[in-house]
């Protein structure tokens, strides 16, 4: 077992490399974010301990990893989690000031919407339909219903079973 | 090693206003949010840090001129700072679209592996139809300016698509009335009278590579018959003749060259320079080699530590200040542009050096067969497999579809260094930016990790090195210094003017 600085603790399997990484110092955020990082290099699994810690585990996309590149894993992802951690706090910090750069940056270069972009603008103010009920909620869709919407939804089921 | 001990510092908080800053040799750097500047002696700094200036000091009225002093902070000033320093936010939109007409070239360069093709692909040759399309496209730009660039490969290899965008962009513009310019980045070995004199007619700005003294050029840069250098220069002297007969000042119109640093490059900075002076150049651009476009076997060849790097960029620099005292006129790029900003209070809009990055909000790249990307580094990253900066395509989608992309979106986000860790308490933060293409490259994601940053340590070796200057320069050093700010607008190349 390898003890990293930042409470980080990892482990070498065959193939593998898994982090125990504490929720208190590093933000779920941050976890996903770091994590996400190296998707393209690891298969990467995500669990609770039950001790208040989230398991990484980075199996590496490569059937014969070299021992030394799972440990240098441990190392950049404990690197990038930092980083993840550290932006996730000055990001709450500053948002007003990153949300105005962005806007402001985004509506410069894009201008103002064409004619076109007015023509194939929805107006109306109508709910997108929803045959499959994506945007019930669950008491809506399974919940116990009160009489009178079970004698709307006989009546409508009677309605349907005479055409 | 700091020469600061923080935990000795008493920090008063209610003396100094925001501020970051930064040891630089024998001085502190202190900058403050709008990107005012001082160099204060490690004493004053700690003075300043704790309140202990006394007032009507010369040290006082320094930090009051500089905005520095909480007391006297003036709101209105640093607003409208910002706002200038910030200028290229407002109105904005894409003023660089880069057109890579082909990915056929003749030279075979040994740092350029993923985006080009022999000279058989003629597959990768962009057809007039998109060629007109990605005019209509570039030319929808919200800017009020838009640079037309044509690369490649080589673009003289598919010349007729260079016209057909010129002709097309000029007929267009003509309703619009947009600031139109055209450059193209050629190795001018396929260069003839035939093509040149269109260029010359149509006033297209002409920019080369050289990569130094003959030897090293014609190694890195490869033709078959081995004389990549000699061609470049031979029309490099004929183009500069022809502005010349044409009436224009040579100082301000000659073939731009650009150069890329390898590891064979590092111990010719002198013989670089003098290259450079002696083809007419009056600037040099050191950039470091970037992470795009060649195979690993070939990076391990070119690629070198950051502190050799800036070893070599401070001989160089040097060297070019000593040159200017001699009378030549020769300035480094990077420098320029850092110190337009430190210096001037103002953003020379350089893509990849502002906060948020240019990337599809100041440039875009169309590619030969049509499709669009943020910017020219996200165009060979799909050449190398990876599609992240991809946004379109000029058949299918317009030009405010593309710059309002989730991509553009989230690397307008990861580039503003108020929002990165470093950044956000870094000196330099009103001076500097980050490449998301390139953090995607290196670190897996468009934030990057700036410790770990090879760009991030070439930024601030950079900005150490002429803060360095500024507190220790002469008035000679320091007049050219800032001789280096100055713009002179190239009129010549602006269509219709």
């Amino acid at each position: 077992m390898h003890q990293t600085p930042h409470n980080v603790t990892a482990e070498l399997e065959e193939g593998a490399i898994r982090l125990r990484v504490d929720r208190e110092i590093y933000p779920l955020p941050a976890i996903y974010g770091a994590s996400y990082v190296f998707i393209d290099r690891c298969f990467v699994f995500l669990e609770r301990d039950g001790e208040g810690r989230v398991v990484v585990t980075l199996q590496a996309r490569d059937p014969n990893p070299a021992e030394e590149a799972l440990r240098a894993l441990v190392g950049e992802f404990s690197n990038e989690l930092l980083s993840c951690a550290w932006r996730h706090q000055i990001t709450a910090e500053n948002r007003h000031l990153i949300e105005a750069v962005t806007s402001q940056a985004l509506a410069g270069a894009m201008g103002p919407p064409s004619l076109d972009d007015l023509a194939s603008f929805d107006f109306t103010s109508d709910g997108f339909e929803d045959p499959l009920g994506i945007a019930q909620s669950w008491e809506e869709k399974h919940g116990r219903k009160n009489k009178a919407q079970e004698a709307g939804a006989a009546g409508a089921g009677e309605e349907e079973g005479g055409r | 090693m700091s020469r600061i001990d923080l935990r000795q510092l008493r920090l008063d908080p209610r003396a100094p206003a925001f501020f970051r800053w930064r040891e630089v040799g024998e001085h502190v750097v202190v900058t403050n949010l709008e990107g005012r500047y001082l160099l204060l002696s490690l004493d004053e700094f700690k003075r300043f840090a704790e309140g202990q200036v006394e007032a009507g000091s010369p040290l006082h009225q320094r930090l009051d001129e500089a905005n520095l002093l909480r007391a006297s902070y003036r709101v209105e000033e640093a607003a409208a700072a910002l706002r200038r320093r910030k200028s290229f936010l407002q109105g904005g939109g894409v003023s660089l679209g880069i057109l890579v007409v082909t990915l056929r070239c003749n030279e075979t360069c040994v740092y350029c592996h993923a985006s080009r093709a022999n000279m058989e692909a003629v597959q990768t040759d962009m057809s007039l139809e998109t060629a007109e399309k990605a005019v209509d496209l570039l030319l929808s730009t919200t800017s009020p300016s838009i640079t037309i660039e044509f690369q490649g490969g080589e673009p003289l290899v598919n010349f007729a698509a260079v016209q057909r965008v010129i002709e097309a962009a000029k007929a267009k513009n003509q309703a619009i009335g947009k600031r139109l310019e055209f450059t193209m980045v050629t190795n001018l070995a396929l260069m003839d009278e035939e093509k040149l004199g269109y260029l010359l007619d149509n006033h297209v700005q002409i920019c080369t590579s050289i990569d130094g003294p003959e030897k090293l050029h014609n190694a890195q840069r490869k033709l078959p018959t081995g004389d990549a250098h000699q061609r470049a220069v031979r029309w490099i002297k004929e183009i500069n003749h022809r502005y010349e007969a044409m009436g224009l000042d040579p100082t301000l119109y000659h073939v731009e060259a650009l150069l890329t640093t390898t590891r064979e490059t590092l111990p010719l900075w002198k013989e670089v320079v003098d290259t450079y002076v002696g083809l007419g150049c009056r600037a040099l651009f050191l950039r470091p080699i970037d992470p795009f476009g060649f195979a690993e076997r070939t990076r391990l060849r070119v690629e070198y530590p950051r502190s050799q790097y800036m070893e070599f960029y401070r001989r160089a620099v040097d060297y070019m200040i000593e040159l200017n005292k001699q009378g030549v006129e020769i300035l480094e790029r990077y420098a320029a542009i850092f110190l337009t900003k430190i210096l001037g209070g103002e953003d020379p809009n350089f893509l990849d050096l502002r906060s948020p990055a240019g990337t599809g909000i100041g440039q875009m790249a169309v590619n030969y067969d049509g499709e669009v990307f943020t910017c020219d580094e996200g165009r060979m990253l799909h050449e190398m497999g990876d599609d992240t900066f991809l946004l379109g395509h000029v058949d299918t989608h317009r030009y405010r579809e593309l710059v309002g992309h989730e991509t553009v979106r989230a690397a307008v986000i990861a580039s503003n260094l108020d929002g990165q860790p470093d950044c956000t308490n870094c000196a330099y933060n009103p001076y500097c930016g980050t490449v998301p293409a390139n953090n995607h490259k290196t670190a897996g994601s468009m934030f990057g990790r700036m410790r770990e940053s090879a760009i991030c340590a070439v930024h601030k070796g950079i900005q150490d090195y002429l803060f360095e200057k500024l507190a220790t320069a002469d008035a000679e050093t320091r007049a050219i210094l800032e001789r280096w700010t100055t713009h002179r607008p190239r009129e010549h190349f602006i269509q219709g003017l």
